[in-house]
């Protein structure tokens, strides 16, 4: 059973689709970047998940209850994380904690709280202050206490990483893979294409609310052109009659600047005769490809 | 059930300091229109300013205006006077679209991603409502017989309990009655202050529309529509018994807008 199943999730908002037959499936254990530029519909297919927006078709399941028809049991074991804290100001870091962990109905073990604030450097003596006196930083690491305090078999998070400073970034980071290899599963939406390059399993890229891309970062990575720059001794014609797969960026008398999507092979035995110097292969940016899907859905 | 008692106790908590300042100036009244008409009734000041209103007057207001002019009806003002009236329901419409409030600010975000079905956050700003209105109408009520035993001349007499009871239960179901109206508005609204600000202009048309009726025949035929139409403190003041339809109608208008609410609350999309 899957930890998150969507199947053809459609939400309308008037003549605006919002979520167009949205399918996919989170593996248990896995972190899964969920990607989309602004108003793709990554924040509609959240809250659909959370029954705070009811979709017009398909349906949802969280631990394999449907996030409508049962969605009390289904938001039984989750955490969230809003994209933006709303909270009352006049409350105090405690008090919110202590309600949103009340709400979920379950006891909260202390020192996992504890824990939770050491790691990302929130002090009791921060906590006792009103929310009013909180910078953006310090509510975005209240919000992810409060989605990680209760230890949940499902984190759901849109944009952890907002207003957080690097190094808090770096703390989040690694909160996330020890979370993971504890065996819960996180499903996360970001605009950080670095950060989801470093913490996540598989991307699910959205445009214009369809799914244009559902897969693992080393798959996509083998998408991806990688720069390759030989260096000759002497001097070599011009780069020409190459494999598919290869572009030519630029070439002079003793260097040729390329791009190759998949093996080097081929590169290798066009060059085998020629006196090559040196050859430098850059790693493949997996920005290049999502950039793409964010163009053009990936056509 | 614990769930949603802990968001009524954190609700109650954040109304705290509102609601007890509301409550007290609300009784404080009570104690300084009884030691204002004890004062008069002290001087006869009563028979001079019952001497001074013109006839039309009179005529127009009907037999009420002498029975206000008295110690016990300025003790009864304190039950229909247009700020307490407005006080009150502006108290209950405040914490009747405490919900539109919270999916404003993205609060009702974080509350139902937790296992808490939408009603009881209907019943919890229902249970608030009443019972802070209850509450409100106790105090006032408390600062009357307060300010009657500390203020009042020995020799007058005191408004029955009846009455006070009678015009402490009319108003209270009367400021229900827009708790439940702002509570239906509210639960379709995703700005607490449209939905406050609709509740409030509909209890003025409707204040209006009463007050018009009462002096001009033609609006007679629509004033029923009025939640105003069933407190009239004067048939009380007067004598008579509080009317059990007024009662029925007003909370029937309280019970359909809380029913309203939780059938509205339960359809809506969360968005803000």
């Amino acid at each position: 059973m899957a930890p998150l199943s969507i199947c053809g999730l459609t939400k309308r908002y008037g003549s605006v689709l919002a979520v167009n037959n949205l399918s996919l499936d989170v593996i248990q254990g896995e972190i899964l970047g969920f990607l989309g530029l602004n108003g793709a519909g990554k924040t509609t297919s959240i809250r659909i998940l959370l029954d705070l927006l009811r979709p017009d078709s398909g349906n949802a399941f969280i631990l394999g209850h449907d996030c409508q028809s049962d969605g009390l049991r289904a938001r039984l074991n989750i955490g969230y994380l809003p994209g933006e804290m709303g909270i009352y100001s006049d409350l105090t870091g405690r008090e919110v904690l202590d309600l949103l962990a009340g709400l979920n109905g379950r006891v909260i073990d202390k020192a996992r709280r504890r824990e939770l604030q050491d790691r990302l450097e929130f002090p009791e003596s921060d906590l006792r202050r009103r929310l009013r006196e909180y910078s953006t930083g310090m509510k975005r690491k209240l919000g992810l206490i409060q989605a990680f305090q209760t230890d949940p078999m499902l984190l759901i998070l849109d944009e952890p990483t907002e207003g957080l400073d690097p190094l808090m970034q770096e703390s989040f980071y690694k909160l996330l893979v020890d979370v993971k290899q504890r065996g819960r599963t996180i499903f996360m939406s970001s605009h950080v294409l670095s950060e989801v390059e470093r913490v996540c399993d598989r991307i699910a890229l959205v445009r214009k609310g369809e799914l244009v891309l559902l897969s693992g970062l080393e798959e996509l990575r083998k998408l991806a052109a990688r720069p390759v720059r030989v260096l000759f001794s002497d001097d070599v014609p011009a780069a020409a009659g190459l494999s598919a797969g290869t572009e030519v960026i630029e070439t002079t008398p003793r260097s040729w600047n390329l791009k190759i999507v998949g093996p080097l092979g081929p590169l290798l035995r066009a060059i085998a005769t020629l006196p090559v110097r040196d050859i430098e292969v850059e790693e493949a940016k997996l920005e290049d490809v999502i950039l793409k899907y964010y163009r053009d859905g990936g056509r | 059930m614990k769930v949603a008692a802990l968001l009524f106790v954190y609700s109650l908590k954040r109304a705290r300091t509102f609601v007890i300042t509301t409550g007290l100036l609300l009784a404080a009244l009570q104690l300084v229109l009884i030691f204002v008409g004890g004062a008069i009734q002290s001087s006869g000041g009563f028979d001079q300013l019952s001497a001074i209103i013109p006839p039309f007057a009179r005529e127009l207001l009907g037999p009420s205006v002498t029975v206000v002019m008295s110690f016990g009806g300025i003790v009864c003002m304190g039950y229909f006077e247009l700020a307490v009236m407005g006080a009150l329901i502006a108290v209950a419409v405040t914490l009747a679209t405490v919900p539109a409030g919270e999916v404003e600010i993205g609060f009702m975000d974080l509350i139902l991603a937790r296992p808490l079905a939408r009603h009881w956050i209907i019943t919890r700003t229902v249970a608030l409502t009443t019972l802070v209105t209850v509450a409100m109408v106790a105090l006032m009520v408390g600062g009357t017989w307060t300010g009657l035993w500390l203020f009042a001349p020995p020799a007058v007499a005191w408004p029955s309990s009846t009455l006070i009871n009678s015009l402490a239960i009319n108003v209270g179901v009367l400021t229900l009655s827009w708790g439940g109206v702002a509570m239906a508005i509210g639960a379709a609204s995703s700005r607490r202050s449209v939905a406050g600000g609709a509740a409030g202009l509909l209890a003025l048309a409707t204040f209006l529309l009463d007050y018009v009726a009462r002096l001009w025949q033609p609006a007679e035929k629509i004033a029923w529509l009025s939640p105003f139409r069933y407190y009239n403190p004067f048939d009380l003041i007067t004598g008579n018994a509080l009317p059990l339809k007024n009662l029925v109608v007003l909370g029937t208008i309280a019970i359909a807008g809380f029913v309203a609410a939780y059938i509205l609350f339960a359809r809506r999309d969360i968005s803000h």
